[in-house]
C-alpha cells in the first residue's frame, strides 16, 4: 500500500486525479423535465471545463512531468534508489550474464570461483595425457580432478602476459571455436582491444597470410590510438600483419592454429584439459575446457588483464611516453622521402635501446638524440594497426 | 626426444637466435615480457605420492594420481545401497560462489539453499557422530527418520497441490499406471498376433505331414452338416422317387 500510494504521488499525471472527479448527480425524487435536465448537464460540463482549464493553467508541483528522456531516466533512477530494495531480500547467487558483462579481473581469481565454475573437472582417467600429471590433484568418480591451485597460478601468469603484451600494443587474438564460447571470446577481445575468432580457423592464415589475409584493411595509428591518414599507398606494400599473442580456449580443435603459431614464433596461451597436450602452447592454463562457465571466467580474466594493459599504455601515451617500438619503414605523408628515411629507423632504434638498456652511463645522450629526432620528424610516433 | 615438439615453449630462444643471425632485423615486442615471465615447467613428473602406497613398486605406477577418498564415501554407499531410488532423483550441481557449503549448519537436516538429498542425510549423520558422539548406526537411524519425515511432508504437499489443481480445473497427462497399462495392452496384443501365427503355422505343418482326415477336417465337415439339414426341403411324398433310386 505504501508503494502504491508513493508511486501514485510520483507518477506522471497530466492532471491530478483529486480534482477530476465527475460530479455525481445527487439522488432526487423529483422527476426533472427534459429542459431542466439538459440544462443541468450543460452546467456540469461547463463547470468541468472550467476546472480542467484551471488545472492545466497551474502545473501541480508534486507531479512534475519530466520533459526530456534524460530527465525521465534520472527520475526513474531516483525511484529505483528509494523503492528498488523493497520486498524480498535475494541472497547473492550465480547470474550467468555477469560473467560476460562484468567479468572478474585477475585479482578476483579465487579457488572458490574456479571451483564454482567447474574448472577442476577433468576427463576420464583412461583418456588422460600423462604430460599433464603435474596438474592433476587426484581421481574422483573415474575422472581426473585438476588442482585448482595450479590452475589459479597458471591463470595469473597468463593474465600477466596478456597485460604486458597489451601494454606494449601487441596484437592479441582470442580464439574459441566451440559452441557457446563466442560471446566470451568477443567480450575478451573487446576489453583487451584485441581480435577474436569464433568460427573455424582457416588453415594457412599465418603461414599463407599474404594470400588469405592480404586484402584486410589496415590503418596507421599514433600512440593515442588516433588514426593517422595518408599512409594508404605505403600500407599496400607492407607485409601482412601477424598476431603477437594468441589465446586459444579449445586447443584440441585448433591444433593447426597452434602449429602455425609455433612455426612462426608466436607465443600462445591455451586452456589445457587432462586429455590435451600441454606442449602445444607456450603458457598452458590447466582447466576444464568443456564447461562454458569456466571458459567465461578464464576469457574474462584475460580480457580484464588486457584492458588493464591497454589503460597503462594509453595513460603513458597521454604523458608522452611510448611503451612500444614504432613501425619501421613508414614515412610521414607529404614530406620528402630522402631526408626522412633515417629518422624513423633512428628513432625506433633509440626507442629500443631506451627500453632495453637498464644502466646508461650517460643518461642525457639518448634523450638528446630523441629530441633531435623528434624535432626533425614531428611528434608523432606511428604504428601500424589492422 | 623425438615425439615432442617444444617449439611453442622455445619461442623466446628462437626469436633471439633469429635476431642474432640477422634473419630478423629486430627482436619482437614481447621478447622482454617473456623474459620476465617465463613459461612454467613442462612435462615434469609429479611428486612421488606420500604416504607410499603399498603394493605399488612399479615406477610407472609410483607417480600416478591417487584416488580422492572421504569418510563420507562409506556412509554414502550404505545410504544409497539402502535407498537406491534416491539416486534417481535429479541433483543440482550448480554452485553460486563456491562457498555455499560454508554456510551450512548440519545440526539440522534441512539447509537453506540446498535440496533435501541423500547428501544431507549423510552430513547430518556425520555431524551427530562428531558433535553428539552418537554411534554410526544411531546417527544413521536418526538422520534417516528425520529424512523420512521431510519426504513424507513433501509427498503430502504434492498430493494436496494436485488436488487443489484438479479442483480449479487443471488436467494432467497420463499417470504412470495408465501408461503402464497401455504398454501392457500393446505387448499383449502383439503377443496374441504372434501366437495366432504360430498356431496357423503349426497346423499347416501337421497337415503336410499326415494324410487322411484331420481334426480340422472333421470340424470342417461338421460345419457343413447343419446347413445341409437346414436346407433340406421337405419334399412331398409324391415327388420323392421310389426307394432305392439315388
Amino acid at each position: 500500500m505504501i508503494i502504491r500510494g508513493a508511486a501514485a504521488r510520483q507518477c506522471r499525471h497530466a492532471v491530478s486525479r483529486n480534482s477530476f472527479r465527475p460530479l455525481r448527480r445527487s439522488l432526487s425524487s423529483e422527476v426533472n423535465t427534459a429542459d431542466s435536465s439538459t440544462q443541468d448537464n450543460i452546467k456540469q460540463l461547463q463547470s468541468l471545463e472550467a476546472q480542467l482549464n484551471a488545472q492545466l493553467a497551474r502545473p501541480a508541483p508534486s507531479a512534475r512531468v519530466p520533459n526530456t528522456i534524460a530527465e525521465q531516466y534520472h527520475q526513474y533512477k531516483q525511484q529505483q534508489k528509494i523503492f528498488g530494495k523493497l520486498g524480498t531480500h535475494i541472497t547473492p547467487h550465480y547470474r550467468p550474464h555477469t560473467l560476460l558483462n562484468h567479468p572478474p579481473s585477475p585479482a578476483d581469481v579465487t579457488l572458490e570461483l574456479l571451483l564454482a565454475s567447474e574448472a577442476h573437472q577433468g576427463h576420464a582417467t583412461s583418456i588422460w595425457n600423462p604430460a599433464n600429471a603435474r596438474y592433476i590433484h587426484g581421481i574422483r568418480q573415474g575422472v581426473h580432478i585438476i588442482s585448482l591451485e595450479v590452475t589459479a597460478a597458471h591463470l595469473r601468469r597468463a593474465a600477466k602476459i596478456v597485460q604486458e603484451v597489451s601494454r606494449r600494443a601487441g596484437m592479441v587474438l582470442f580464439v574459441g571455436t566451440r559452441d557457446g564460447q563466442d560471446r566470451a571470446v568477443i567480450r575478451a577481445a573487446e576489453l583487451a582491444k584485441g581480435y577474436h575468432l569464433f568460427e573455424r580457423w582457416i588453415p594457412g592464415s599465418i603461414t599463407n597470410g599474404q594470400q588469405i589475409l592480404g586484402r584486410c584493411r589496415t590503418k596507421v595509428v599514433n600512440e593515442k590510438d588516433e588514426t593517422v591518414p595518408g599512409f594508404e599507398e605505403q600500407l599496400d606494400e607492407r607485409p601482412v600483419l601477424r598476431p603477437d599473442l594468441v589465446v586459444c580456449l579449445n586447443p584440441l580443435e585448433n591444433y593447426v592454429l597452434l602449429h602455425e603459431c609455433a612455426l612462426n614464433n608466436i607465443p600462445t596461451i591455451g586452456v589445457i584439459d587432462t586429455n590435451a597436450d600441454p606442449t602445444w602452447v607456450t603458457y598452458p592454463i590447466p582447466a576444464n575446457d568443456d564447461s562454458i562457465r569456466c571458459i567465461q571466467v578464464i576469457a574474462g580474466v584475460l580480457g580484464r588483464a588486457g584492458e588493464a594493459g591497454q589503460k597503462m599504455r594509453l595513460d603513458a601515451a597521454a604523458k608522452g611516453e611510448i611503451t612500444y617500438t614504432p613501425a619501421k619503414g613508414l614515412v610521414m605523408p607529404g614530406e620528402e622521402e630522402d631526408s626522412k628515411k633515417t629518422c624513423p629507423a633512428v628513432d625506433a632504434e633509440i626507442q629500443e635501446n631506451l627500453l632495453e638498456d637498464e644502466g646508461l652511463e650517460d643518461a642525457g645522450e639518448p634523450s638528446a638524440k630523441l629530441d633531435e629526432a623528434a624535432s626533425l620528424e614531428g611528434n608523432e610516433r606511428i604504428k601500424v594497426v589492422s | 626426444m623425438g615425439r615432442y615438439d617444444f617449439r611453442p615453449l622455445r619461442v623466446r630462444q628462437t626469436a633471439k637466435a633469429l635476431f642474432d643471425t640477422k634473419r630478423n632485423d629486430a627482436l619482437p615486442q614481447w621478447y622482454q615480457v617473456l623474459g620476465d615471465i617465463p613459461p612454467s615447467e613442462a612435462l615434469s613428473r609429479p611428486v612421488q605420492r606420500t604416504p607410499r602406497v603399498r603394493g605399488m613398486r612399479k615406477p610407472s605406477k609410483m607417480f600416478q594420481p591417487l584416488p580422492i577418498a572421504y569418510p563420507e564415501d562409506k556412509l554414502r554407499s550404505e545410504f544409497f545401497g539402502d535407498h537406491p531410488w534416491e539416486l534417481a532423483r535429479p541433483r543440482l550441481v550448480v554452485e553460486d560462489s563456491g562457498n555455499d557449503a560454508k554456510a551450512f549448519d548440519w545440526s539440522k537436516i534441512v539447509q537453506a539453499g540446498k535440496q533435501l538429498d541423500g547428501e544431507s542425510v549423510i552430513q547430518h549423520q556425520l555431524w551427530l557422530m562428531k558433535n553428539k558422539s552418537y554411534s554410526k548406526l544411531r546417527a544413521y537411524d536418526q538422520a534417516r527418520s528425520e529424512f523420512y519425515h521431510h519426504r513424507h511432508l513433501e509427498d503430502v504437499r504434492r498430493r494436496v497441490a494436485k488436488e487443489e489443481a484438479l479442483h480449479v480445473g487443471a488436467y494432467f497427462g497420463k499417470g504412470p499406471l495408465e501408461v503402464g497399462m497401455e504398454l501392457e495392452d500393446k505387448a499383449w496384443e502383439s503377443w496374441k498376433r504372434w501366437a495366432e501365427r504360430q498356431i496357423d503355422e503349426e497346423q499347416s505343418m501337421r497337415a503336410q505331414m499326415f494324410s487322411g482326415p484331420q481334426e480340422g477336417d472333421e470340424a470342417a465337415v461338421d460345419q457343413y452338416e447343419d446347413p445341409l439339414d437346414e436346407l433340406a426341403v421337405s419334399e412331398p411324398a409324391a415327388l420323392q422317387g421310389p426307394p432305392g433310386r439315388i
